[in-house]
């Protein structure tokens, strides 16, 4: 009866209750859109970052990530990728030692940063550099003196396929030591920081040449198949490992920078759906308001012959209600087709920017196409905030509608 | 990088040039012609690394940006230790690289601070020079790292000469992708080393002349390197004097005698 009553109040002015409804509706669309490109951008951002060497989730020696060295190092590491795969959404795990060294050719010399790799757990999937490879390919195997440069180091040292360069590291015992690496690949990034300062060189190489174990690296790096569960899983390879000497760390410490940029730009996010919120709330607040104002006589009359004002309040909060859930399909409707063509397609940014190619968050590539993906958790955040705004901008209303005096109602107009 | 050279060079800060000199006194019996040049070149390689020595010399390196002059003091004692500091100009006066195995310090007077060099820092230049602070520190023989053979022998230029060719072994840890050496026939005086890569560009040019006798020795008293892509650019070394096989105390080649030494 009262819901019946509710919905026939509403549409009574369809113009007015339609274009609210539509504000709501344009406030999902904005949120669906700005949470969805988040979701699918933070993703896309953690992903990538971990195929950039670290991993989701890195075992390390302890205090490694602290002051990284070549000195520190961990034992057994084979034994810990085994282990890290056995455990359920670890998808990949690499053996991998890396530091500073130096990279010379006849022309030049730069420094840089090296990754010790075995070629053979390396994929394009775990390892943005075995995926940006534009000319040959990986080592073969994890002994030998082939060696990937990225492209701009390669210019620098005047070096091309299959050239020569010397590469000098400090070993485990403080000695200076230098190796000779043939280029067998060269990748291109497209940021130039990391292709004038990388280089992928077979682990059992760069074994030898410090002085390591057979076994020994500085880092197991792990991936899993979703991002948001690095400390559920970070924490079942803390007990399988059950190793003092070693550290579990995820993404979110061992990537500062990463999760540092992904904090704020979240932060910047839920502040302008705040205020978006907050302004299509001011909008439901006025058209209830002035509904009820509207209706002042009606109330008084409905009090005069006996409903009691908790009904009329509750009949204010389910028509606000009603427009939610209006708005809510309206807003479905709306943004279905935006949402189909980002999911699928993507917004290609280079179109609008310039030079978006090798475009980099704290050195870590981000895809100049915009796509939209929404978690479950953020479907839900969403819902809830349009029926909480809602359901609180007709409350005050509601309040009011209830608490008049009928004789004061009956007087006005 | 450039070891040999350099090595002859960097030994030239100390004692190298002279043992190229040395070196070439060596050459006289005939096996293969590859053996003989080998032979030759270890020979050379060894007299490098006489027991001990002491330089004064001055370098001058030109490049696009500057030019400037240092006068320096060098010490050495067997193959691991040696000890360069600079004596003028002032500004720069006390300035020390100590050598020692395969670690090379820095002393700076005006911040007090003994500085060891990072693997990283090895390829940088030497006092801004176009020497690497790896050419000081390279000790693995040519030999080690080349084959070596006889390229060229007769007249050149008026003079009968040998023209080594030095190919790096595919492991050796090298940047060149050969090196030629000229050397004079008749006293095996070093006349010119040539580093190539390996598309066989050259790349950098050293230039041996004014042959002296100093402290008993006979050697190219002058020593200069051209980097190919710069010809503008170079380092020039000119040795004034120099002593060997003096009694020199280990302590000179500590880390706390950088301090004293100004």
């Amino acid at each position: 009866m009262l819901i019946k009553l509710a919905w026939r109040s509403l549409w009574r002015r369809k113009r007015r209750t339609f274009i609210t409804c539509f504000t709501v509706a344009g406030g999902i669309l904005l949120s669906v859109i700005f949470t969805g490109s988040g979701d699918y951008t933070y993703t896309q951002i953690i992903d990538t970052s971990a195929t950039m060497g670290l991993g989701h989730i890195t075992v390390e020696p302890k205090g490694y990530n602290d002051i990284p060295t070549l000195q520190k190092r961990m034992k057994d590491a084979s034994l810990v990728r085994e282990t890290a795969l056995e455990i359920p959404r670890v998808t990949a795990a690499a053996e991998r030692i890396t530091g500073m060294a130096m990279f010379a050719s006849a022309a030049k010399s730069v420094g840089g940063v090296f990754f010790a790799v075995d070629p053979a757990h390396e994929t394009a999937k775990i390892n943005t550099f075995v995926r940006a490879i534009v000319e040959g390919e990986m080592p073969p195997d994890s002994d030998g003196r082939k060696i990937v440069i990225g492209a701009k180091m390669a210019e620098k040292l005047k070096i091309g396929l299959g050239k020569k360069l010397v590469y000098t590291m400090t070993d485990v015992d403080g000695e200076i030591v230098s190796e000779v690496g043939r280029v067998s690949g060269i990748f291109k990034t497209g940021v130039e920081e990391v292709d004038g300062a990388f280089a992928i060189i077979p682990i059992n190489r760069v074994r030898k040449m410090l002085k390591y174990a057979p076994d020994e690296a500085s880092m197991v790096a792990v991936f899993i198949d979703d991002q948001r569960k690095v400390d559920e899983v970070g924490g079942v390879i803390t007990s399988a490992l059950g190793n003092d000497n070693l550290e579990v760390l995820t993404w979110k410490t061992t990537q500062k920078e990463v999760s540092g940029m992904i904090k704020v730009d979240r932060a910047g996010n839920y502040l302008s759906q705040f205020l978006v919120g907050l302004l299509i709330a001011a909008g439901i607040l006025n058209t209830i308001f002035m509904s009820v104002l509207e209706r002042q006589r009606e109330f008084g009359v409905m009090l005069a012959v006996g409903m009691k004002p908790g009904s009329l309040f509750r009949l204010v909060v389910l028509e606000s209600l009603f427009i939610a859930i209006v708005g809510l399909i309206m807003g479905i409707i709306l943004t279905a087709p935006f949402f189909y063509y980002l999911y699928s397609h993507g917004l290609d940014l280079r179109q609008l920017v310039d030079n978006m190619e090798g475009y980099a968050v704290g050195g870590t590539m981000v895809d100049p196409i915009l796509k939209v993906r929404l978690f479950k958790e953020s479907a839900i955040a969403i819902l809830t905030g349009v029926f909480g705004l809602t359901i609180l901008a007709g409350l005050y209303p509601a309040w009011r509608a209830g608490r008049q005096a009928p004789v004061e109602s009956l007087k006005t107009i | 990088m450039p070891k040999r050279i350099i090595r002859s060079a960097a030994r030239g800060l100390t004692a190298a040039i002279l043992t190229v000199a040395l070196s070439a006194g060596a050459m006289a019996h005939a096996e293969t012609p590859q053996e003989k040049a080998t032979r030759i070149l270890e020979r050379v390689d060894d007299m490098w690394r006489g027991k001990s020595s002491r330089a004064v010399f001055s370098m001058e390196v030109r490049t696009k940006r500057y030019k400037r002059k240092l006068s320096l003091e060098a010490w050495s004692k067997g193959k691991d230790l040696s000890l360069v500091i600079i004596k003028a100009p002032v500004k720069e006066r006390g300035t020390a690289t100590l050598k020692s195995g395969t670690s090379i310090y820095t002393y700076l007077p005006k911040t007090d601070r003994t500085i060891r060099l990072t693997s990283g820092m090895m390829m940088g230049s030497w006092m801004g020079s176009h020497f690497t602070n790896d050419d000081l520190v390279k000790e693995s023989r040519m030999s080690d790292d080349y084959d070596v053979s006889i390229a060229f022998d007769g007249e050149r230029d008026g003079q009968q000469i040998y023209e080594f060719e030095l190919i790096p072994k595919p492991d050796a840890a090298v940047v060149w992708g050969k090196i030629t050496m000229a050397v004079r026939k008749d006293d095996l005086m070093p006349i010119v080393s040539t580093y190539f890569d390996e598309d066989m560009e050259r790349m950098r040019t050293m230039a041996f002349s004014d042959i002296k006798t100093m402290g008993g020795r006979k050697f190219p008293a002058t020593l200069r390197v051209t980097p190919e892509d710069k010809p503008d650019e170079y380092t020039e070394v000119v040795y004034h004097k120099m002593e060997f096989d003096i009694s020199l105390s280990d302590n000179l080649f500590s880390i706390s005698s950088l301090k004293r030494s100004r």
